[in-house]
């Protein structure tokens, strides 16, 4: 009898040490602490951080787009965003934020059109995205959902949008992660440019949007600047290539500056100098196709 | 006897009676009285006319022929030809009385010619009749001086003592003369003639001292005065060649008193020893099953000794209870089984050293004693779905005892539900055991008076358990008769029929007061206490002092792993012959795997009709589900297992068997047929909704869960006395640990009374074996998965850098900015001091935090973290410190993200190795699983407990701090647990927790524990059960007025 329970317990615990042998995985978890260094790893930028910062912010909202667009009566069209579906494409941490930045740019062109129910995987796909950069905290739900419910107050919305993402790039720059946040705007203001030269019909007033357009050469030269400094890397080179061709594009717009002299104003009890030059931005049609030819081609590469 | 065997006796008669001389007087007359025996008169004339017939047919052809001198050869062709005609129709017991019979009609004579023997001869010899019994026969037959003869095989019975060398004796005072009575061994038969002057009656009919006589079964030859002969007195004469135990058994001084404060016996005392039948009777509701049961130790009595040769029977239950035998009024049958095999096991059983050939031989033996032979090979059925007489399910169970032969037995109630023949024919099997020396206790209900005349003493009991008298059971009839002062109360059985009616005994015993106006009242004329006085008063005979046989050792039983086997293989036979009850356990499982597999098999696009393991939303769900069926399962197919047995186990309890190899063979039975529906299940349910590469890991967590379930289950089935209470009993086992499994409800969101909310999972929780198993698997699944598994290490650190990085540094770093305020300021805030308090905790755990040895940082003025020493310096201090660190983790942070990043790079170069990773995640990762265990759903990433500042985000990529050698405890979802001074995978740890589990619940079941607690509650509330009892007593009431 004793025999028998003795045997019993042999095989048991025999059993139970092979099965722990064969399925237990310890010890990686310790190697994986190997990587850690005590040294810092600094991204060599030839800017300083509130340059980059500055250069970042150059890049318009696409709030400012979409509304322009819609109150230039342009008729929404879904074709023109990316497919919920294709953030399964995304792996990569440089893909992730090129598109973090252009299905960001869908979200608030959708919202602004009012296309909430749509827009509810998009702001999923955001986060998503968001939340495998580690940037997820910058977009928590709260932000999110006060964006789609304030749609109508497109002030309140392009001060949420604003602020959260200088909060972001501040961040990533502090964090050494400059490279990332030149993504989301990168990829931010490609989608911008994509719907706004791919408007099916322009509107009576189409020299609005082909100026501002127009406008956006300062900011690819920004953008390019930024970009250039991490050519090292195949896929910023990639990227960088591609902008050239559509600067080439971009080249072709002629922006006139008319000077005229500042004057000072009161303000609230206080002096404050208001510029008064304006700038005249010269594009035709043609060049707006050309534009548009080239943005397509990149846009469709990134959203691969 | 049939028509057909009269009609061949005849014509042997004739053909043996016209041999030689022919035909005398004697001889016909022989013939006459012997159908006379038989059939009443009219009919005796026509087989006289017959016989007659059949001598003149002889006699014609032998004129003829005219050679009556010699054994015709005619004659012997034709004897022939009758024997062999006979022989296909008649049982080898009525060929021994055909042969007895032809010897008596040559006795009658005394014509013993070479002819006539030669004709016996050739008959004899065509039956098949040993030369021995048969040499036997014609001597008993024919012998005029049959007192001589001596062999072992006859026996005598006589008014005095007498020796004989071979044959037996039988002293029977005041009997003058000799009865003899020979034994046809191989039939198991009895002949009696005898010589005496006076007058015998063999059955209540007068015998003739010429004839010879059958002495059936339970037959009684009476003399005008003095005790008569019975059947099992000269039986247990024949078997006394075997050796046997006497068994003396005492009950002394019994009372016995009810959970309930209801007293079931008062002073009972008996006094018997071995070879005798006696009768417990009583009005129901006497106390006759609890005596039954004190005696047989099933149940302890309040006060008073039992005794089995001086061994005081509850005491030495263990040793005693091997010869005692106990067949309840219920069914003992296991009805999925066969007749055969129910007596096979039980054999089996009690003697370990047979082989399956001997015991067949054992149990066939007992079928032909049982009369169950030819039904051997019938299923038992239940008494719903007959498939064999209830005689015969009553004599099945009787047959179970029989078969282990104990020294004692005890039966409740054999008779009842039975026809009277059938009755009659089980007592009789009952009556026969007491010639073999047994002591038979039955509780018996109205007796018919054949059976009641059976007994050779009656116990009566009436209310209230008082044993009121003991002794013969004619004269029962009388001992009330006069105490009720009746006339002609000498008389105890019907001078003319024989017949004596206990029922008379009870009508006295109860026998009411009549009013004035002649109607019966409801008080008694005596009451039972009254009786028991009058007994007592009643002279005894003073029994002598005893020397005891020493109590045979409990036969060998077979060894713990034999009666594993024999149990398994029953409970096998039993289950596999259950069609209904395999088809369903089988189908249950795959059907269940495939319904709930295939209602959520959820694809998310729905434009697209391709299914995609990665977006399904319900693997969570899915793996929960499966706990929740592992546990159903595993609980229903066992909550009734030892339910179904309990009847059985009371019986085989007086075998001494063990425990756990009756339990090894339940639990293994059952794991068999679990791991059978896990592993369809399981098999099912994953290949409908793609979990792949898992089949092993869920089997065994499945099957491991159907295990506990399955013991769990064994426990409550032992536990309750009700297939109802079992039920009812399940749905408190299954649905806390479905809330508590942490899939439906958030550890963090439940009320904190249990625990909600805390850095570990609630303690309620870590008894929930549904919780170690949904963790595991979630666990596992997300981890080890093969997409997964080559980045889950790399991850976790890249998590736990990022989780220093944005919410924990900068919650610190807040608490100390805040604490600078406070600085001399106000000494006494208490919030201040928390602060301090919680600052000082979480510094000293990052000072020796497993990343501490990566840098150079540390905290070295921890000591001047309290309210006295805190000034700015040191504030200052700490905010540099964590700075420092901040950078080191940020830094590393970046270097972790691209190295994960640069690897999944390198893994998506190309279009093609780009649509290979993304099959593999597709196929292995599931968004929804991976958003669980990462508490996405948990707004707050950190959380304040007392001074502590708790992860609550990424469960899944840390483990929790060690806090004691042992303790295992940890947060929940955590991939590894902490346990004797190392982590273990918790997978595999989880598994472990759920065999301990098992193991745990074993133990439990091995000592009954859950049967006693129920027990004790329900002794614990004397309260409640009276409420109970009142308010029975209340709904009653109201019944009966309307």
């Amino acid at each position: 009898m004793k025999k028998v329970y003795s045997i019993v317990l042999i095989i048991l615990i025999g059993g139970f040490v092979l099965f722990y042998n064969s399925c237990s995985s310890g010890k990686e978890r310790d190697d994986a602490f190997d990587i850690l260094e005590d040294t810092a790893i600094s991204e060599e930028m030839e800017f300083e951080d509130e340059e980059i910062v500055g250069m970042i912010s150059s890049v318009p909202n696409p709030v400012e787009m979409s509304v322009l667009l819609q109150r230039s009566d342009v008729v929404f069209s879904q074709e023109l965003m990316n497919p919920v579906n294709n953030i399964d494409n995304y792996n990569s941490g440089f893909k992730k934020a090129l598109n973090l930045g252009v299905y960001g740019t869908n979200l608030v062109h959708m919202n602004i059109y009012d296309r909430s129910v749509a827009t509810v995987r998009y702001l999923q796909n955001v986060r998503n995205l968001a939340e495998d950069l580690r940037i997820g905290h910058f977009f928590d739900y709260e932000t999110l959902n006060r964006l789609s419910e304030q749609s109508r107050n497109v002030d309140s919305v392009l001060y949420i949008t604003n602020r959260s993402f200088d909060e972001m790039t501040r961040y990533l720059i502090e964090e050494n992660r400059s490279s990332l946040a030149v993504l989301i705007a990168s990829g931010t203001w490609i989608e911008s440019i994509y719907i706004a030269t791919n408007v099916e019909t322009f509107p009576e007033n189409k020299e609005i949007i082909y100026e501002r357009i127009g406008e956006q050469k300062v900011v690819l030269d920004n953008l390019m600047l930024l970009i250039s400094n991490f050519r090292d890397d195949q896929q910023f080179d990639e990227l960088f290539l591609d902008l050239m061709k559509l600067k080439k594009e971009f080249d072709k717009v002629n922006i006139e500056y008319i000077h005229k002299d500042p004057i000072m104003k009161e303000v609230d009890g206080r002096i404050v100098v208001v510029d008064k030059s304006t700038s005249k931005v010269n594009i035709d049609d043609e060049i707006v196709r050309g534009i548009s030819d080239k943005v397509n081609y990149i846009r469709n590469k990134i959203i691969q | 006897m049939s028509e057909e065997i009269l009609k061949a006796l005849m014509q042997l008669f004739a053909i043996i009676a016209k041999q030689d001389v022919g035909l005398s007087t004697n001889e016909r007359g022989y013939v006459k009285s012997f159908l006379r025996q038989q059939l009443d008169e009219a009919s005796v004339k026509e087989y006289l006319a017959l016989f007659d017939s059949y001598i003149g047919d002889e006699k014609k052809q032998d004129e003829k022929k005219d050679k009556p001198k010699l054994t015709s050869v005619k004659d012997s062709v034709k004897t022939l030809g009758i024997s062999k005609k006979i022989n296909k129709t008649l049982e080898q017991k009525q060929k021994i009385v055909v042969i007895a019979r032809l010897f008596e009609l040559i006795n009658s004579d005394k014509q013993f010619s070479p002819q006539r023997m030669a004709i016996i001869d050739t008959v004899s010899e065509v039956f098949n009749i040993s030369k021995e019994e048969y040499e036997n026969i014609k001597s008993f037959v024919c012998e005029d001086d049959f007192e001589k003869i001596d062999i072992p095989d006859i026996l005598f019975v006589r008014g005095e003592e007498f020796e004989n060398e071979n044959a037996k004796n039988i002293v029977m005072p005041e009997f003058k003369g000799v009865i003899a009575v020979l034994r046809v061994q191989s039939v198991n038969l009895f002949f009696v003639r005898y010589s005496s002057e006076k007058e015998l009656l063999l059955n209540g009919l007068p015998i003739n001292e010429k004839n010879i006589y059958i002495f059936a079964r339970g037959s009684v030859i009476r003399q005008a005065k003095g005790k008569p002969l019975f059947y099992s007195d000269v039986v247990s004469k024949f078997l006394s060649d075997d050796k046997f135990i006497n068994i003396h058994f005492k009950v002394e001084d019994v009372d016995f008193t009810f959970p309930n404060g209801h007293v079931g016996l008062r002073n009972i005392n008996i006094e018997e020893s071995s070879g005798k039948m006696l009768a417990v009777m009583g009005a129901s509701g006497s106390g006759k099953t609890t005596l039954l049961n004190v005696m047989s130790g099933v149940i302890n009595p309040k006060s008073g000794n039992v005794y089995v040769n001086g061994m005081n029977l509850h005491e030495n239950s263990e040793f005693v209870k091997g010869i005692i035998g106990y067949i309840p009024q219920d069914d003992l049958l296991i009805e999925e089984l066969t007749v055969f095999e129910n007596l096979f096991f039980s054999t089996k059983l009690v003697y370990r050293d047979l082989s399956d050939k001997e015991i067949t031989e054992k149990v066939n033996k007992v079928l032909h004693n049982l009369g169950l032979f030819h039904r051997k090979n019938l299923k038992v059925g239940n008494p719903l779905n007959k498939e064999i007489s209830g005689g015969q399910r009553k004599r099945l169970n009787i047959g179970l005892e029989l078969i282990r032969e104990p020294a004692i037995l005890f039966v409740d109630e054999p008779t009842s539900g039975l026809s009277s023949s059938d009755s009659e024919n089980v007592m009789e099997l009952l009556r026969e055991l007491t010639a073999r020396g047994k002591l038979v206790f039955v509780v018996i209900h109205q007796p018919s008076s054949e059976i009641f005349k059976m007994f050779d003493n009656v116990i009566i009991l009436d209310d209230g358990g008082y044993q009121i008298y003991e002794g013969n059971p004619v004269e029962a009839v009388t001992y009330f008769k006069e105490m009720d002062n009746q006339i002609n109360s000498h008389v105890g059985e019907c001078p003319s029929c024989g017949n004596v009616t206990p029922e008379t005994i009870f009508k006295i015993i109860e026998s009411k007061i009549v009013d004035e106006y002649g109607q019966p009242t409801d008080s008694r004329k005596v009451s039972p206490c009254e009786w028991s006085d009058l007994f007592n008063k009643k002279e005894k005979s003073e029994k002598s002092e005893i020397e005891y046989d020493k109590l045979p050792e409990p036969s060998k039983k077979p060894n713990w792993l034999n009666q594993l086997k024999i149990f398994f293989k029953r409970d096998l036979l039993s289950k596999v012959s259950n069609k209904q009850y395999m088809l369903l356990n089988l189908l249950e499982a795959p059907l269940l795997g495939f319904l709930l597999a295939f209602i959520i098999k959820y694809i998310e696009d729905p434009t697209s009709d391709t299914y995609i393991f990665r977006n399904n939303d319900n693997i969570m769900p899915y793996v929960f589900m499966c706990t929740i069926v592992a546990l159903f399962l595993g609980l229903i197919v066992s909550a009734e297992e030892i339910f179904k047995d309990r009847k059985i186990l009371k019986k085989e309890s007086f075998l001494n068997l063990s425990r756990s190899s009756y339990l090894f063979s339940k639990i293994g039975i059952l794991f068999i047929l679990s791991a059978i529906q896990a592993t369809l299940f399981i098999f099912i349910g994953n290949y409908i909704l793609g979990v792949k590469g898992m089949y092993f890991e869920y089997w065994l967590v499945f099957f491991s869960l159907m295990a506990f379930a399955n013991v769990l289950g064994l426990n409550i089935s032992s536990a309750f006395n009700s297939a109802i209470t079992i039920y009812i009993i399940i749905p408190f086992l299954i649905i806390p640990q479905m809330v508590l499994t942490g899939a439906m409800f958030s550890f963090d969101k439940i009320n904190r009374g249990v625990g909600g909310g805390g850095e570990k999972v609630p303690v309620i929780a870590e008894f929930m074996p549904s919780r170690w198993a949904f963790e595991s698997l979630v666990v596992n699944q997300y981890k080890n998965n093969k997409y997964y598994k080559d980045f889950y290490n790399k991850r976790a650190l890249e998590s736990a850098l990022y989780y220093k990085n944005v919410y924990y540094l900068p919650e610190l770093k807040s608490y100390v900015e805040n604490s600078i305020q406070h600085i001399n300021n106000d000494a006494d805030n208490s919030s201040f001091k928390e602060n301090l308090k919680l600052i000082k905790n979480e510094v000293k755990k990052e000072n020796n935090s497993e990343f501490s040895r990566a840098h150079s940082y540390k905290f070295d003025y921890l000591e001047k973290l309290t309210i006295e020493n805190y000034d700015r310096e040191v504030a200052n201090e700490l905010l540099s410190y964590l700075d420092g660190i901040h950078k080191f983790y940020s830094d590393n942070f970046n270097r972790v993200y691209d190295i994960i990043d640069n690897k999944i790079r390198e893994r998506t170069r190309t279009p093609e190795k780009q649509s290979e990773y993304q099959k593999l995640k597709n196929d292995y990762h599931n968004r929804y699983l991976a958003s669980f265990v990462k508490n996405e759903m948990n707004p707050l990433p950190l959380v304040r407990i007392d001074n502590n500042l708790v992860q609550k985000s990424d469960p899944i990529y840390r483990n929790s701090k060690p806090s004691g050698y042992l303790n295992f405890r940890s947060h929940f979802l955590t991939p590894e647990k902490h346990f004797m001074g190392s982590f273990h995978n918790t997978f595999v740890f989880n598994v472990i927790v759920l065999w301990v589990f098992t193991i745990i619940f074993y133990v439990f079941l091995y000592y009954n524990l859950f049967s006693k607690a129920v027990i004790f509650i329900e002794n614990a509330t004397p309260i409640i059960s009276k409420r109970a009892i009142n308010f029975k007593n209340y709904i009653r009431s109201i019944f009966v007025k309307k």
